[in-house]
């Protein structure tokens, strides 16, 4: 008897989710919904705007799949999706609203930087750092880092140029390194 | 400021290029290029060590981050609201079900028993090949060329999160076919060819601490 195969790839089941199988967009939605939700997070700064984005992004999905054509794989699509979708609800937002438990990761503003750095080691500064960095610094360094995409990938999701996602890494990672200096850490690589 | 040319200088082209390197995606001319600087220069250990770093706290950023874990089930009712209710209805048994749990136990027991006959009858004439021509059975939210397959029926933990569950479904190899059916029970497939793999399979997924219950299905030998 046939055996049933738990591996199918993210195509095959976008391929069944056109047919109008609910299993295959259960699957993919269990295979991806904790990536997009978090980097639909990192865009806004906003996780109850991230469940609806989120949520939004696999309805997407179950519209959309008919007209994949399989140029990007599936996971760099639904990250576009999810970026487009965060652009919109943050263009909606009148004002900026961090939901508590995000805020909570970000230091606290009364401290001086002085005070916060003598708080933390390095790692937990690089990460308050990073969270401090302009969004189209974050978002290509949360694109590759966390996301493990390439930059080809990245200039798809965020629609720019090959050339601008390399110059966004290359000045990101520039303030990354004068903000651990001024913070007085030493960079391995000066 | 952002700029908007790449910088032309070796070592800014490394800043920019080996994150890309780290996470295995260069290709071409960008890592023949990274590979022959790494060869030739002294600090590229420093330089990849550095960048490890900035790899952790930046997954510990992001996974700090815990999506809620009743997204799933969200998800299901929304798509419900786009796409309609399910073609076909609850099943036979969720029908049964939910008229069992409606009515005094003396009679419940009484419809039960007289169900299962029907269910043992129906059995036994298709394995006897007996039933209307052409029948093309189909369980609710299972693709049809997955319903023969090996399945159990399996419920979560409640603070089991959909990360946790993809990861222990992908490691046993199995996947979800359907639900969530009543009382919270997804219908796994089991990539399992026979009843040992089967007995194998489901008892890790009764193992995990994510999962709340294990409801053996159908075994290998019962769908040939």
């Amino acid at each position: 008897m046939p055996v049933n195969s738990g591996h199918a790839t993210d195509r095959e089941l976008v391929d069944r989710v056109a047919r109008g199988d609910r299993a295959a967009v259960r699957l993919l939605f269990m295979r991806h919904h904790a990536r997009v939700y978090r980097f639909a997070a990192r865009q806004t700064g906003s996780e109850s705007m991230a469940d609806d984005i989120a949520n939004e992004v696999f309805l997407e999905l179950w519209r959309q799949a008919p007209k994949f054509e399989g140029r990007s794989e599936v996971g760099t699509w639904l990250l576009g999706i999810a970026r487009f979708k965060a652009l919109s609800h943050r263009r909606k937002r009148t004002e900026d609203v961090l939901d508590e438990n995000y805020a909570e990761t970000i230091a606290d503003p009364s401290d001086t930087p002085e005070v916060v750095t003598l708080k933390e080691d390095k790692a937990a500064a690089l990460r308050r750092m990073v969270d401090a960095l302009p969004d189209e610094h974050r978002s290509v360094v949360d694109l590759a880092y966390y996301h493990g995409r390439s930059v080809t990938e990245i200039g798809e999701i965020l629609d720019i140029p090959v050339a601008t996602v390399k110059t966004r890494m290359f000045y990101a990672r520039k303030k990354l390194g004068e903000a651990l200096q001024k913070a007085g850490y030493e960079r391995g690589w000066p | 400021m952002s700029g908007s040319a790449f910088p032309a200088g070796e070592r800014d082209r490394m800043e920019a290029l080996l994150p890309f390197y780290l996470n295995g995606t260069l290709s071409g001319e960008d890592l023949a290029e990274v590979e022959a600087w790494m060869e030739s220069n002294p600090d590229a250990m420093s330089a990849l060590a550095e960048i490890e770093l900035e790899f952790s706290a930046i997954q510990s950023a992001n996974e700090s981050i815990c999506p809620p874990a009743d997204a799933l089930g969200r998800f299901n009712r929304a798509l419900d609201m786009e796409a309609g209710a399910e073609r076909t209805g609850p099943s036979m048994l969720q029908r049964l079900w939910q008229r069992l749990t409606s009515v005094p136990p003396a009679v419940a027991w009484v419809t039960a028993a007289a169900a299962l006959l029907i269910v043992v009858v129906q059995a036994g004439l298709e394995n006897f090949g007996v039933g209307p021509a052409g029948t093309d059975y189909h369980v609710a939210g299972v693709a049809p060329e997955a319903a023969n397959g090996p399945f159990a029926l399996v419920s979560f933990k409640p603070d089991a999160t959909l990360a946790d569950v993809a990861a222990l479904l992908e490691k046993e190899g199995a996947s979800i076919e359907g639900g969530p059916q009543a009382k919270g029970f997804y219908r796994i497939a089991i990539p399992a060819g026979d009843d040992a793999t089967y007995d194998s399979l489901t008892k890790a997924l009764s193992a995990s601490p994510l999962v709340a219950e294990v409801i053996p299905g159908r075994r290998p030998g019962n769908g040939s």
